[in-house]
């Protein structure tokens, strides 16, 4: 098969990077591993705020569904429940449906492959009823399934404000907030003082000291600064934060660097979003995690960088628009992360990583 | 991290404990790699997708290297788990049994 663009990643940036290429006239793939396009945004039922300026604020399956009458018009191949294995010794794709693996010829690769929850270790923490706060989320939204009827949350993020109140909203007892900071992390402060009105303790400076139960999670001992606690719970959401998906950009050879403000190890990337490889470009959280607005602005820099590329619009008229989009992502992204990119950007020359892709 | 218990398990698919991980640095290993080579650690399904943070975390903590100086593991074809069968499709355009080969490079059928 061979395509103009080759689209890894169906979620916010990689339907956005879709709709500036397939809108020039480019031939577009998207391979994404779900069944649906729209990724993360799919569970995500909080207000998403703030948006680029031509989206208003709205629920996060509400923008999957817009992003995804968007490229409804366009030359988009849809290749979904298909994931990427791994790239050939000529740079295409090998792309497996589960039944078949078939190489995939793109002129233009840009990867949008999201990030990864980091789990939080403490002693027997693979018990049943211990997950992650988006996998939670993933349960009440989606599959409207109650992940449990009490539990705790670790860590005191945004996304994990935003899950607390979904999990009361469904009718689960919210017992405490745990955090080994000495503060809440959240930057939208009034989440966090809407638990704390609803009467949930926050406990800081203090971790999981152990999980117990006979199969399943039953009580957790709780390592407060003067003493340890128990708390009977059947759920245990844990936030141990989010990193980029790594593994195609390593296959393909793309060079790496370490942004700590974009989460951790980062591939490197410069202003137009193509890595250390010409021909592969990022958007994303892959690029960097960020909020939704600010993934939307990465995926169409990456679009609109590979529409110049492919000749399908002018130099002049894709620096006028990567400009302005910049500027945007300026105004919108958190200031820490923006600046990190920043910093990230200037190492484009001198990556930590590169060439370790050796047999 | 938590001050971590020797008994936490850090490699859930391989179950490999924090001990079993700690003994390897103080042997002299520095990344994740040298802790897969000699335990297994990231080795089972998930190809070290959830464990390559916390053994970075616990190198960070044992040794003080910087997280910058851990560097990433090897991450080989196939990205993710696949049945044998379907690697060895019989697609007539292109051999999938060769995409895995593909990274070792031939030179007259031998092993460059």
């Amino acid at each position: 098969m061979k395509t103009d663009v080759l689209i890894i990643g169906g979620g916010p940036a990689g339907l956005s990077a879709a709709i500036e290429t397939a809108s020039r006239g480019l031939d577009v793939t998207i391979v994404d591993e779900a069944s649906q396009l729209g990724g993360q945004l799919n569970q995500q039922t909080q207000v998403l705020r703030p948006l680029p300026s031509v989206y208003e604020p709205m629920r996060g399956f509400e923008l999957a569904n817009k992003l995804i009458e968007q490229i409804k018009g366009f030359n988009v191949r849809l290749l979904l429940n298909h994931r990427v294995v791994g790239f050939y010794a000529d740079g295409s794709a090998g792309i497996t449906d589960e039944e078949n693996v078939f190489p995939v010829k793109a002129k233009k690769i840009i990867v949008a492959s999201g990030a990864a929850e980091k789990a939080v270790a403490f002693p027997k923490w693979t018990m049943p009823g211990i997950m992650t706060i988006g996998a939670a989320q993933t349960l009440i939204n989606r599959d409207f399934v109650m992940p449990g009827k009490e539990a705790v949350i670790v860590g005191s993020s945004d996304f994990a404000m935003e899950t607390a109140i979904q999990l009361m909203d469904v009718g689960i007892r919210v017992k405490a907030i745990i955090e080994k900071q000495s503060g809440a992390l959240a930057k939208e402060q009034e989440k966090a003082s809407e638990l704390s009105k609803n009467g949930i303790p926050f406990y800081f400076n203090s971790f999981i000291k152990e999980a117990r139960g006979n199969g399943q999670v039953e009580q957790i001992d709780i390592e407060l600064p003067d003493e340890v606690i128990t708390l009977s719970v059947d759920l245990v959401c844990m936030d141990g934060g989010r990193a980029p998906i790594l593994d195609v950009f390593y296959q393909l050879g793309c060079s790496f660097g370490f942004q700590e403000e974009l989460g951790g190890w980062v591939p490197q990337y410069n202003h137009t979003l193509q890595t250390g490889r010409e021909d592969v470009y990022l958007a994303g959280n892959a690029a960097g995690i960020s909020t939704q607005g600010p993934l939307l602005l990465t995926g169409m820099i990456a679009g609109i960088s590979v529409s110049e590329e492919l000749q399908a619009i002018s130099p002049a008229e894709a620096n006028e628009m990567r400009e302005a989009l910049w500027k945007e992502l300026g105004l919108l992204e958190d200031k820490e992360v923006y600046s990190g990119r920043i910093k990230h950007l200037e190492n484009f020359t001198s990556p930590l990583l590169k060439d370790q892709f050796i047999s | 991290m938590n001050k971590l218990d020797k008994t936490t398990i850090i490699c859930r698919c391989e179950e490999i404990s924090c001990e079993e991980v700690e003994e390897v640095i103080s042997n002299g290993g520095r990344t994740f790699d040298d802790v897969k080579r000699i335990t297994r650690c990231g080795m089972g399904p998930c190809q070290a997708k959830i464990c390559t943070s916390m053994v970075a975390e616990i190198i960070h903590q044992q040794t003080g290297l910087s997280p910058s100086e851990i560097p990433l593991p090897r991450m080989r074809m196939p990205l993710s788990p696949i049945k044998l069968e379907t690697l060895a499709t019989n697609s007539t355009s292109f051999s999938a049994v060769k995409s895995v080969l593909d990274e070792v490079e031939l030179e007259e059928g031998k092993v460059r």
